[in-house]
Formats: C-alpha cells, sequence, structure tokens
C-alpha cells in the first residue's frame, strides 16, 4: 500500500478524452469509478493526476491473489500485553477522506467483494465486523478501482453484480502525435527518435490478439526512450525493451525484430 | 528409349534456361510465420492467408533457351484478394540467401502498404510503372529502415536482371527506364513502349493481379459436408503440390453457378500485349505458344464445382436426418444479429435460432467403456479443483497456528517487538467462482469416420460424458450444448444440461441422442450461448467451445464472411466479461484461429481420439490459476 498525501505538484497526464472532467462530476456526485484498459495505458498516472487536482490523499493498493478482506479493513495487532485495532488503507480512506485505488482489483480474493459493495451504493457504508463499527463514507471519500480485460491469462474477471455498480472509464493507447509528445516529455528524447519510436510501437499493437496478447504500453516506449536517451543502441534498446517483454517466442522475437530493422535499418 | 532420352533433354534444357540459384533458395515455408508478423505489423490486413502465388504468364519476350525448354513464359509475382496475400512458394533469384529472404520481407512490406491515394492505382503498363514506384516511395517513407535493404535489392537485381539478354532499342529502352525507376523511384512517370510487355520486376507489385469474380457464389473448399461422404477427410489433398496457374471464375451466363470458367490472366490484360503478339506473323515466339498448346497451357477452361450440383443437392436432401419425435422446442424465432464485414454492418435480427431438447423420457447411463476413464479423471479433477489446504499465518482463521503462536512468544520473552503476529490457521478451498458454458459442434462434417469404430461425433459424445463426469464434483456450474444450422434461419440449438439441471440420467440419455446436424454457423451459436452464459452471476464465465472446423453455412456464410462474423461474435463476448477458449481438431486450425480467438484463445488436437481424455485436463488448467 502506498499513500500520497497532497503535493503541490500535479503530475503530467495529457488526456485522452473527456475523463478529467467525467471524473470530477463522478467525485462530486460521490460515485466509485472503474479504469479499464490495456497494462500501461495511463490509468495509474491519471489517478495520480486527479487526486492531486482534486487535493486529496491517494491510497492505493495493488491487489493480488492473496489480498484478503483484512488487508483493506484492518487488524488487531497484538502489542505489549494488549491488543490494538489498526485501519488498514480502506477504512482510513472511508475515516478521513480521500481517494482509495484498487489496482487490478480482480485479483484480490472473493471475500473483498463484501466490503467494497455496501461502499458502492448508496448507502456508502463500510462496517467493521471486528470492531462493531459501522463506517458512512465522507463526501470527500471516492472508491476507484482499476482492471485490465484483455490480461486472460488468470482467467479472472469482474462479477457482473460489482461492475455494475461503478461509472467505467475506458483507456486505450493515445493518438500517435499525442504518444510523442508524451514520450518526449516523460524522457526528454528528441522529437524525431519519439516519433519513430511511437510508429513502432503502433505496428505492433496492429499484432494485438492476432500475434501477440498484448500490444507494446507506452509505459514500454518510455523505459525504451529512457535507454536510448541515456545512450543505449536504439536497435538493441528496442530489443530489450520493446521486443522481448511482448514475447518469449524466438521466432516471434525474430519477426518483431524484422520491424525494428523496418525503422532502424539494418 | 525414345520417351526416356526425351525426358533427359527435358531436364537439360529446363536446367540451362532456369537462371536461378538452387542453394540458396528460401521457400515461403521457411519464412512465412515470421513474415506473416511483419506484415501484419507493417499494417497488413490481419484475416489474410498467406499463400503460395499461382504462377502469371508475362508474355514478355523469352530467349531462345527459355523457348526451347517451353519454361519462362510464366512467373510467381505476389499479390492480394480479399482473403488471401499471394507470394512465391520459393525465392532463388540471387546467390545470396540473404538477399532471397531481403525480398521476401520486401515484398511483405509493398503488399502491407495502403496507398495513401488508391486510385493511383491505375491499370496498364503505364500505371503499373507510375504505381510501383509511387508505392516504393511511401513505403520507404514509412519505414525508412528499409532504405538500405531495398538499395542492396536493387542493386543485385539490376546485375542480374540482363545478364545472358539481347534487346533491341526499344527493349533497350525501356529496360534503362525500368533501371532508372527501381533506383530512383519517382524519377521517370512513363515508360517507352515496345512490341513486348517488359519482363516482370519481382521488386514490384504485380501489374494486373487476377480478380475473383463474385465472391458470394464461391466456394473456397469443397464442401465436404454437402457430400456427406462418410470417409476420414485428407487434409494432404489441400496442400497438395500444386501451381496452379491464374485462373478466374466466371459465372455461367444463365447465372447459374453449376460450371465455371476458368480464364488464365495475362500479365498486363488480354488487349494490350496478346494483340501484338498475334498479328505478328513472322514471330516465332507466337509459333512457339501455339505449339505450347497443350490442355494445361489452354486459356479457357471450364470446371464443374464439386459441390452445388444437382447430383449433390439431392444427395443433400436426402441425408436431411427426419426431425425425431422427442424433440421438445424450448425457445424458437430468437432472432440474433450477424456482422457483415464487406459492408461492415451488423445485420439486425438476420439470423433465427431455435433451441430444442431431447426427451426420451428415459434415463441413461454412462457407457460401460467410459467408466475407469471417468473415475480417474473425477478424481483428478477434485484433486486440481477443490484441493483444501491449511493456510497457515492467517490474521484471522479457525484454528490456532501453533507454530507461530510459539515462535511469537519465543521472540517476545527475548525482548524483540513483533509487529504483526499472524497466529492462526484457516482450512480453505482455492477459491473458486465459475460457470463454463460448454459449446459443441454438431455439423454433419462430424460424420466423419476417425477410424473403423469411432465417427468423429462418437468422439465429441465421448467428452461430453467424460467432461460432465469430470465436473460433476468440483462444484463449478456447468451447462452443454450442441448446434448446427441450415441457413441463416435455421440454427439449432441443442440443449443437453443446463446450469440449473443436475448432471444425471434425462441429461445422460440427452447425451446419448447426439447426432451430426447440417452446417456451422458458428456466430450466431456462440451469440446465443454467450447470452445464456452471461446471466450467470460468477466471478468467472468460460466460454468453451468444441469444434472440428471453419465456421461454414450454404448462404454466403464461409471464408471471410464467416470467420469474421465469429470473430466478431467473440469479441461481444469478451466485451461482456466473458472468457472464451476454443478446442478444435481441425489440423489446419492454425490458419484462421488466431484471428477469431487471439493466439493464446485456442489448442488444436491433433489426435481427435485423445480428446475425450484432454478436454477435462484442458478445462482444469484454463481454469486453476498457475500460481
Ligand atoms: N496520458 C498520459 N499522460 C502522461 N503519461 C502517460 C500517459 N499515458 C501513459 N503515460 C506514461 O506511461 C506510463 C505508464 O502508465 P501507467 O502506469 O499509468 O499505466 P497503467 O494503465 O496504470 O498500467 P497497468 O495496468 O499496468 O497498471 C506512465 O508512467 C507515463 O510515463
Ligand atoms: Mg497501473
Amino acid at each position: 500500500m502506498t499513500t500520497s498525501d497532497q503535493t503541490t505538484e500535479i503530475p503530467f497526464y495529457s488526456p485522452q478524452g473527456n475523463e478529467e472532467s467525467l471524473f470530477e462530476h463522478a467525485y462530486g456526485n460521490q460515485l466509485p469509478v472503474l479504469l479499464k484498459g490495456p497494462t500501461g495505458s495511463g490509468k495509474t498516472r491519471f489517478i495520480a493526476h486527479m487526486a492531486a487536482q482534486l487535493n486529496l490523499p491517494l491510497y492505493t493498493v495493488s491487489c493480488h491473489d492473496d489480498l484478503t478482506a483484512s488487508d483493506l479493513v484492518g487488524r488487531y495487532l497484538i502489542g505489549d500485553g494488549q491488543t490494538v485495532w489498526n485501519d488498514g488503507p480502506l477504512t482510513r480512506a472511508v475515516r478521513e477522506g480521500g481517494i482509495c485505488y484498487l489496482d487490478e482489483v480482480v485479483e484480490a480474493r472473493k471475500d473483498t467483494t463484501v466490503v467494497i459493495h455496501p461502499l458502492t451504493d448508496d448507502r456508502r457504508i463500510l462496517p467493521i465486523d471486528r470492531t462493531g463499527e459501522i463506517l458512512h463514507a465522507p463526501d470527500n471519500f471516492m472508491l476507484v478501482v482499476s482492471y485490465n480485460p484483455g490480461y486472460q491469462s488468470m482467467m479472472k474477471g469482474l462479477k457482473p453484480s460489482t461492475r455494475q455498480r461503478f461509472i467505467s472509464m475506458s483507456f486505450n493507447y493515445l493518438k500517435p502525435s499525442q504518444e510523442q509528445e508524451v514520450v518526449e516529455k516523460e524522457t526528454g528524447i528528441d522529437a524525431h527518435m519519439a516519433k519513430k519510436l511511437v510508429a513502432m510501437a503502433n505496428a505492433l499493437r496492429q499484432l494485438k490478439d492476432h500475434d501477440l496478447e498484448e500490444g507494446a504500453s507506452t509505459r514500454l516506449l518510455v523505459y525504451t526512450a529512457r535507454l536510448i536517451k541515456s545512450g543505449f543502441d536504439p536497435v538493441e534498446a528496442c530489443l530489450a525493451g520493446l521486443i522481448e517483454p511482448l514475447s518469449d517466442e524466438e521466432d516471434v522475437v525474430s519477426a518483431l525484430m524484422e520491424v525494428v530493422y523496418a525503422s532502424f535499418g539494418k | 528409349m525414345e520417351e526416356h532420352v526425351g525426358q533427359i533433354w527435358d531436364k537439360l534444357v529446363t536446367r540451362l534456361s532456369d537462371r536461378s540459384y538452387k542453394d540458396s533458395a528460401v521457400t515461403l515455408l521457411d519464412v512465412s510465420k515470421p513474415l506473416g508478423i511483419f506484415f501484419r505489423a507493417l499494417g497488413g490486413d490481419n484475416a489474410l492467408r498467406i499463400v503460395e502465388s499461382t504462377a502469371t504468364q508475362h508474355f514478355a519476350k523469352r530467349n531462345w533457351k527459355h523457348r526451347v525448354a517451353g519454361t519462362g513464359k510464366y512467373v510467381e509475382l505476389s499479390w492480394q484478394d480479399e482473403d488471401t496475400l499471394h507470394l512465391p512458394k520459393q525465392i532463388n533469384v540471387f546467390p545470396d540467401t540473404d538477399l532471397n529472404k531481403d525480398l521476401y520481407y520486401w515484398l511483405a512490406a509493398i503488399n502491407a502498404h495502403t496507398l495513401e491515394n488508391p486510385s493511383a492505382k491505375a491499370r496498364g503498363l503505364q500505371g503499373w510503372f507510375a504505381y510501383s514506384q509511387t508505392i516504393t516511395l511511401e513505403v520507404l517513407e514509412r519505414f525508412p529502415g528499409l532504405q538500405s535493404r531495398y538499395d542492396r535489392l536493387v542493386g543485385a537485381y539490376l546485375q542480374l536482371r540482363n545478364i545472358d539478354e539481347q534487346f533491341n532499342e526499344q527493349e533497350q529502352s525501356q529496360e534503362d527506364a525500368i533501371a532508372q525507376a527501381l533506383r530512383k523511384p519517382g524519377s521517370l512517370e512513363q515508360i517507352p513502349t515496345s512490341q513486348y510487355a517488359p519482363r516482370p520486376v519481382l521488386l514490384w507489385p504485380h501489374p494486373n493481379p487476377p480478380e475473383v469474380v463474385d465472391l458470394s457464389s464461391r466456394r473456397a473448399q469443397p464442401d465436404k459436408d454437402v457430400e456427406g461422404e462418410s470417409t476420414p477427410s485428407k487434409p494432404e489433398e489441400s496442400k497438395k503440390e500444386n501451381k496452379r496457374r491464374n485462373a478466374e471464375r466466371v459465372d455461367m451466363p444463365d447465372g447459374k453457378d453449376g460450371l465455371i470458367l476458368h480464364r488464365f490472366e495475362s500479365i498486363f490484360g488480354f488487349s494490350e500485349f496478346l494483340n501484338i503478339n498475334r498479328s505478328t506473323e513472322d514471330d516465332d515466339e507466337a509459333d512457339q505458344d501455339k505449339a505450347d498448346n497443350n490442355a494445361d497451357d489452354m486459356d479457357f477452361l471450364s470446371v464443374a464445382r464439386d459441390n452445388k450440383t444437382k447430383g449433390g443437392k439431392v444427395k443433400f436432401d436426402l441425408d436431411l436426418p427426419a426431425e425425431s419425435m422427442d424433440e421438445v422446442v424450448l425457445e424458437s424465432d430468437v432472432f440474433l444479429p450477424e456482422w457483415d464485414y464487406k459492408k461492415q454492418i451488423m445485420q439486425k435480427d438476420y439470423c433465427s435460432v431455435i433451441n430444442y431438447m431431447h426427451d426420451t423420457g428415459e434415463s441413461g447411463e454412462l457407457p460401460e467403456n467410459l467408466r475407469r476413464t471417468a473415475k480417474k479423471l473425477r478424481h483428478q479433477l477434485e484433486a486440481l479443483t477443490t484441493k483444501r489446504v491449511w493456510h497457515r499465518h492467517q490474521s484471522e482463521g479457525s484454528e490456532l497456528d501453533l507454530d507461530a503462536y510459539i515462535n511469537y512468544v519465543g521472540e517476545r520473552y527475548s525482548g524483540h517487538k513483533v509487529e504483526q503476529p499472524d497466529l492462526y490457521q484457516q482450512l480453505r478451498s482455492s477459491e473458486r467462482d465459475l460457470s463454463c458454458l460448454l459449446l459443441a459442434d454438431f455439423s454433419l462434417s462430424t460424420d466423419t469416420w476417425l477410424s473403423n469404430e469411432a465417427r468423429i461425433i462418437d468422439v465429441i459424445r465421448d467428452s461430453l460424458f467424460l467432461f460432465s463426469e469430470s465436473l460433476r464434483n468440483t462444484g463449478d456450474q456447468f451447462s452443454i450444448y450442441g448446434f448446427s444450422s441450415r441457413n441463416r434461419g435455421h440454427i439449432r440449438f441443442n440443449t443437453l444440461k443446463t446450469f440449473d439441471e443436475k448432471y444425471n440420467g434425462i441429461v445422460r440419455s440427452r447425451i446419448q441422442a447426439i447426432k451430426p446436424g447440417f452446417y456451422t454457423r458458428m456466430g450466431a451459436a456462440i451469440r446465443y450461448a454467450a447470452a445464456k452464459l452471461e446471466q450467470q452471476d460468477t466471478q468467472q464465465r468460460l466460454l468453451l467451445i468444441l469444434t472440428d472446423g471453419k465456421p461454414n453455412d450454404l448462404d454466403r456464410y464461409e471464408g471471410r464472411y464467416g470467420v469474421e462474423d465469429t470473430r466478431r461474435a467473440i469479441h461481444e463476448a469478451k466485451a461482456k466479461g466473458l472468457q472464451t477458449f476454443c478446442i478444435t481438431i481441425d489440423d489446419q486450425g492454425g490458419e484462421y484461429l488466431p484471428h477469431i480467438f487471439g493466439t493464446n484463445g485456442f489448442t488444436i488436437i491433433r489426435k481427435p481420439e485423445h480428446l475425450p481424455q484432454k478436454l477435462p485436463i484442458l478445462y482444469a488448467n484454463l481454469t486453476t490459476n498457475p500460481s
């Protein structure tokens, strides 16, 4: 779990559409939000940006398959001869106000839905069984969850009864000119190289579903640009930053390298 | 004896005239996988299959050796039509393997590129000359990394192109123009004309790609379903080493498609060069061409289509199994849409589904021969899916975790402050909250015999039995359906077990009663099944599709149309949060399944008789986390 308190600097975020205003309206109406989209498409960055914009503390929980309801709500700790209740991130956000962001929520254990459900309908309550408390969420509390629908290997999805409790926002990779700008801003690489990299990423994205499970993300593009910026050979940087992360099959990797050569020469 | 000498002479001259390099040859088979990926990445159409191109008659002047040998009249070029990308079967133009490979990649690149101004794709000699330069320029502009490869190819190609050739003045100026256009694409607008067509340029697109007339009446493959034969199909047949010549299918004037005319296209179309050839009486090549006049070289051929012929039709009608008396209709006139990829529209209420169930009123038994396997699989699945284990070091749980407690006490007495001792343990089953809908293909092709004992349908029946037997103790919810179709108006959906029913004797009797139906309108079946599965409120919802071949049906539901509609249906299902997976016994599945289900969305079982045992294991693998 990470918590970031009010910071003065607002993280850079380049919007894909109306998501900023939609998010503000959702916040203003106490509606929970679901972010979906492929990996590395800016979901985490968006939340960081919005939290700073709205001047709210952000409680981020990266969900994994061992994450239980008590990890969210809290538990008793045994101190020196006595037991002390310790709030989990969700409880803290509900008590103090702020955004609680459950990243990759499908990964969490089933019992987490028990605490999510009453918080995401108009009751907006968090019952804490262990202490017997029932917390009412203040207006400045917001629950945000994310998931990546393309991530199939785990064969998990959201139950419809969970899905239908959220305002949903879809993320995708930015259009080329905008993505180029993001790569330049994030890494300081020159425009010409950024353009080449974005063109290549878009070529690789065409292969999603047919040849690859996922296309090259903006995140990978940023990584690759960083390697090149610091003086690493561009073709080698593409191999390490863009190609190898996409496939483990040797012949696929060599085919993808042909795409790299088509941009950088051979 | 005479024949023998003749053969030796034949070989000798063919070798003489075939100016190519055998050792450095690269075949399409060697490169087709990476080439396909490269093609798609550069913008090529995902749905295209890559196939070996057919030879094209080029009408350029041939040198004496070619003429004596009867070779050199055809050349293999690249082009694409609406469901295939045609590339040469092998490239052995250069003495250097890498260059031959480079040529493949170059051809893939120009075919992947869509012209910014498609009207530039003019026909005829001048159109081809201008268009080839434009596309070269645009490809190099978009993928500047290809420039060095292109330069190497052009250098080597121009060196080889004119070895051994003698040109008259006109021809020489044509050759010069081509050389300049290759070296400096975009620098020449026109090519001088000559008596002959210029020889084809291997780096350029096909000047006059064969076009297919009236696709909707075309059958990509003879339809074994219609034939209703009961012999095992031979996939090798379709792969047969077979250099077809360019063919064009033409509808008969009366519009009936019983007969099809195949017309061999010339490289620049007839009008431009054929006439010139014919009118030159003193041209020895014209005579030579007439001498080549065997059936294989005939410019027109008529071929009867092997389905939809009268005989086939009658047989088909006779094959219709009578609808049985014990059929109970559960739901009928369910209208579903279908995707028309050519028009890019969803055709509303285009298909009609009838959902029925066999009700014999009897209770069925598990066939004797499956009992042992069923028992074994049941235990295996139970172990895999309902494993209950003690989760230690839990913050809460039904029992104290003694180990952890002793540790904790020890640490405390030794003065350590322990932040968060997890002192409990809990017996938990691995969490499962899952529904699976199994959808099996009952098309007529499942009537095919695999061995003396079993048809495909029998293997499917055994699979359904073992699947149900294996799942009954896992706690997973499952339902089983089968489907087949006959036109868009008759999609028959056979209910074997709903989610609400228990797996029992009644269900077994329904499984026992399954038989081959008609065609495979997969899109509609998937949409209907997805609507059922969608209603399950579980965390995982898996749509498992069991099939033996491509989507197909009578009314234009074949080839790319059927594939695209099925792909669309799968995307819709995924958008609803359903997981999809396809299990096929079609050897050739690799050609179209990635497009429909994604690279990791299917598996091919090469030995159909293994399907019954494999299905439950596959299911377990799909539904348990690797961790
Ligand atoms: N719209 C955007 N504006 C600014 N930066 C962006 C944008 N989209 C992506 N990025 C860059 O891409 C990186 C990855 O994005 P982020 O971590 O937000 O992805 P994500 O959608 O949360 O991925 P995952 O699903 O894997 O968690 C960011 O660190 C940032 O550099
Ligand atoms: Mg993230």
